[in-house]
């Protein structure tokens, strides 16, 4: 307070500083903790999912309950790590638990192939709804429980209105990807 | 009358409250640490001898690295297992996305080995003890986003050797 005069009071406004920032920290923490645990936010786009999903970007809502609790079953649209690539989610539909028999078209585009597989034990069959342009368990095999990490709930219609107003680039692609809107509302890989 | 015990209970269940909140932070925090920084695993079985004992070790995992994906061989990693995703395993890491793996198939009983090649976002894990350990050698590799930890402290001290030094003669055979 000697150094920079008297008028300024430094040392109140840097504890105050640091009060906010606590505050904020502390929400930040608490926004985490929930899309961690309970429910998250998710932005997913993509064909594979038609028409279910939209191609051009959908909001839902992913709990993170149920797949910790083993209450994951077929049919359940699921958000799953990437066996291929670790830094990317997907959202895919489970076809078959481990232990089940699955018969899928291997190329529809192609050929009228048809293979069936037992589901290793501790592992999931997940397909995208729209097989023609899914890349799925009938590339990559079955994908491991381990590596679910949430169950989609629903579609937040108002967010998706908000989110194709606020998100210009969007470009088509599959597999489907989802980047997942963390406590920060920033969207990242 | 009443009335002052009334306020004797709502003042020990508001101190109660705040305590046992103290309490879960504390214990949020804990589990905050565990999950994001370094978390202490109690391993057990023979699939990593000589490198960490049967039972009795106390090793420390660290998360970061795994987030920031400089994971590599010669890594001891804790992984969830893919057959089982409520157990998680501790193997090292002998190859990664890409590598060509050249591994014995089944030491105990024959020589024959195989060669492979790690898909991409997978890795090759297997136990130091080859002739006792469930690894990549028969579940395939491992995708990375299962990678849960690298241990970066062996040991802490084996919880074994801990105790008084009365029965330490009779142990040491």
């Amino acid at each position: 307070m000697n150094l920079f005069g008297n008028a300024v009071p430094w040392r109140s406004i840097a504890k105050e500083a640091l009060e906010r920032t606590a505050i904020v920290t502390r929400f930040l923490c608490l926004l985490h903790v929930t899309n961690t645990y309970i429910c998250t936010p998710t932005l997913v786009y993509g064909p594979s999912m038609l028409p279910t999903l939209n191609l051009t970007g959908d909001v839902l809502l992913a709990e993170r309950v149920s797949h910790r609790l083993g209450k994951v079953r077929p049919g359940d649209v699921v958000l799953v790590r990437s066996p291929v690539d670790p830094r990317k989610s997907l959202t895919k539909r489970v076809v078959a638990m481990g232990g089940d028999k699955v018969t899928f078209v291997v190329d529809p585009r192609n050929s009228d192939r048809v293979r069936t597989i037992t589901v290793p034990r501790g592992h999931v069959w997940i397909q995208g709804d729209n097989i023609y342009a899914s890349r799925d368990s009938r590339q990559f095999g079955a994908v491991p429980y381990g590596l679910v990490e949430g169950k989609i709930l629903c579609r937040c219609i108002l967010m998706c209105i908000v989110a194709s107003i606020v998100c210009i680039k969007r470009t088509p692609c599959s597999p489907m990807q989802v980047w997942p809107l963390d406590g920060f509302g920033l969207l990242h890989h | 009358m009443v009335v002052g015990s009334l306020k004797l209970w709502t003042d020990l269940v508001v101190e109660g409250f705040q305590k046992s909140l103290r309490v879960g932070k504390f214990l949020c925090l804990l589990h905050a640490i565990d999950t994001y920084v370094c978390t202490p695993v109690l391993p057990y079985g023979p699939s990593m001898l000589p490198t960490l004992n049967s039972t009795g070790d106390l090793v420390l995992v660290e998360r970061v690295s795994t987030w920031l994906g400089k994971v590599g061989r010669g890594d001891m990693v804790l992984l969830r297992s893919s057959e089982d995703p409520r157990k998680t395993l501790i193997k090292r890491i002998v190859g990664v996305e890409g590598d060509t793996v050249t591994y014995l198939v089944d030491p105990k009983y024959s020589d024959a080995s195989r060669t492979c090649v790690v898909p991409w976002g997978n890795v090759w894990v297997q136990g130091d003890y080859i002739y006792n350990s469930r690894d990549s050698r028969t579940f395939g590799a491992v995708s990375y986003g299962l990678v849960e930890g690298k241990l970066f402290w062996r040991q802490i001290w084996p919880l074994k050797s801990f105790g008084s030094l009365h029965g330490k003669a009779k142990e040491d055979s």
